[in-house]
């Protein structure tokens, strides 16, 4: 036994690190989407001046309602579970899962952190550091559009048939988009690995500006988090499942299938806030810190041990995280809901124009610079 | 004749037309709002209501929960003349009469039951009693219950009357009075 792991120590190694890193990075992330449920509701009643939910309880302590998420996945998993009479059976159980899947599929490829030593093992705080990640990225979010149309069409239901077709001509639209304002990132970072363009992004501008996506690319920022609010399928983009007047996709589901594609876009919200931390605001990295602590600008040094580094470089990716998730929360519930044909105008005459001349112009000051 | 109104809608300046700028302004409403009732949270508006009682204002404290008023021996003043079963749009008043043995010219309600869920709180019943016995001061809210018995009033709950009300005064208490005084019991 003892010759067995001896003798396939790193690939044991690299197996178990790679679960540990699964466990907490996915952990992490399923349980703050649970907390995300509760967010969207505490966040929009504070904004419109209400209390939002603080009834559910464990033995009389609400925490303010802190128990919510869990009240509401036991409800959703007591109620019926619907299928209708003439629904195809196979592809309507399968739609929720194509809807998660893709979107769980996507955080291997993000980086939480630069790395860590532990008893002189270098364990990278990503789940996987592909050289194509942003690639992959686009990819996959591409087969989510998958679970839209499979749940609307499984359903034999003309409205909610209507409501994918709605999703599907939203999601491939702004996948254009998507796409084309990450172009100008890679030309000026040079890589499509999202650690290379994090670790890019430490380096200073004019010796004080740190090199973030927002500050090289501010154009492709607003664009990119306008196609991704689009992507995510929520308010202001919301046509696909418009709750308020018209039906959406899911409108057949009930039960845990339909909390499946809840869940689904609350981990979408998480990814888009990763995304846009990890390529416009330097991902892990804190201004000024580099592997042996701080240093500033005037010269100023603060050296920090390697576990505290870590530690904070985790710390800000986590936070900046946090924060957009609010902003995203913030953004759906201040803007009205596009019509459809505004949210297509938008996308093909407004921001598919405007992310080629971004493009054309990053081209540009980079051919300039590089002479 | 229809009447137009006409909209002078004015035409998007380019800032408007970019919409950026607007939606930095709605955003800054939405997170001042936000931020404020975070940090303030009692300066929510929101009551807790059933921890939290609310005083009633106006009118509202005369629609509140029905009593029956007693006299000062603790007999209702309710004679079961049966006016306010008959006022009761909601027919949520239910009333058995009965006699006092020793004296023949006036009836008691031996059963007096409001069914609070039918209950449209209309105070038709306030209106309609000659008597003065029914009232809709109490200032409880009625409602939220486990059970729907729960909401059903019977005589017993019903003279549950708020602390120093019981009256003799009025003209509707004065054959009870003579009754009560012919017996020496005033």
């Amino acid at each position: 036994m003892m010759e067995f792991f001896e003798a396939n120590k790193d690939i044991i190694l690299f197996t178990g690190v790679a679960a540990v890193k699964l466990a907490a990075f996915l952990g992490a992330v399923m349980g703050f989407a649970g907390i995300m449920t509760l967010a969207e509701r505490k966040v929009s009643a504070l904004m419109q001046d209400r209390v939002g939910p603080n009834r559910a309880s464990v033995f009389g302590f609400a925490f303010n309602g802190l128990f919510q998420p869990a009240a509401d996945g036991i409800k959703m998993i007591l109620k019926e579970d619907f299928m209708p009479a003439r629904a195809e059976k196979l592809l309507f159980t399968l739609a929720p899962f194509f809807a998660l899947v893709p979107v769980l599929l996507l955080f291997a490829v993000i980086p939480f952190g630069d790395y860590f030593m532990a008893s002189g093992y270098m364990v990278e705080l990503q789940i996987a550091d592909l050289p194509l990640g942003l690639f992959l990225i686009l990819a996959v979010s591409g087969l989510a559009i998958y679970g839209v149309f499979l749940g609307g069409w499984a359903s034999k239901n003309n409205f909610a048939l209507l409501g994918a077709m709605r999703g599907a001509a939203q999601m491939v639209s702004y996948e254009v988009v998507l796409g084309l304002t990450l172009a100008g990132l890679m030309m000026i970072y040079g890589s499509a690995s999202l650690q290379d363009m994090v670790r890019a992004q430490g380096r200073l501008l004019f010796g004080f500006v740190p090199a973030w996506g927002v500050v090289c690319q501010p154009f492709a920022f607003v664009l990119f988090l306008t196609a991704a609010i689009a992507e995510n399928k929520r308010t202001p983009f919301d046509l696909v499942e418009g709750e308020s007047e018209i039906i959406g996709y899911f409108m057949e589901y009930s039960s845990m299938r339909f909390a499946t594609f809840m869940f689904a876009e609350f981990v979408e919200i998480i990814l888009v806030a990763m995304l846009t931390a990890t390529l416009f605001f330097g991902g892990w990295q804190v201004p000024y810190l580099y592997d042996t602590g701080f240093m500033f600008p005037g010269g100023a040094l603060l050296p920090l041990g390697h576990h505290l580094v870590a530690a904070l470089q985790v710390g800000a990716f986590a936070a900046k995280t946090v924060f957009f998730c609010w902003f995203l929360l913030i953004v759906r519930w201040t803007l009205p809901r596009f019509r459809f044909d505004q949210l297509m105008g938008l996308c093909w005459k407004a921001l598919l124009p405007l992310s080629l001349l971004n493009i054309l112009a990053t081209g540009a000051v980079l051919t300039f610079l590089a002479r | 004749m229809i009447s137009v109104k006409k909209v002078n809608n004015k035409p998007l300046n380019l800032l408007e037309r970019i919409y950026l700028y607007e939606i930095a302004r709605g955003i800054a409403v939405t997170t001042r709002h936000f931020f404020a009732n975070l940090f303030n949270p009692k300066g929510l508006p929101t009551i807790q209501y059933p921890e939290q009682p609310v005083p009633l204002y106006g009118n509202a404290r005369f629609r509140s929960r029905h009593r029956l008023k007693v006299r000062s021996d603790g007999s209702p003043k309710c004679v079961a003349c049966f006016m306010c079963q008959t006022a009761c749009p909601a027919y949520c008043i239910h009333i058995e009469a009965a006699e006092y043995q020793e004296n023949s010219v006036e009836k008691y309600p031996a059963v007096f039951n409001i069914d609070l869920a039918r209950c449209v709180m209309c105070g038709m019943c306030v209106e309609a009693c000659p008597e003065d016995a029914i009232a809709m001061d109490t200032e409880e809210i009625p409602g939220g219950a486990a059970d729907r018995t729960e909401f059903l009033m019977t005589k017993e709950s019903l003279l549950r009357n708020r602390p120093g009300e019981p009256s003799l005064k009025g003209a509707a208490n004065r054959l009870a009075n003579e009754y009560l005084g012919s017996r020496g019991e005033q």
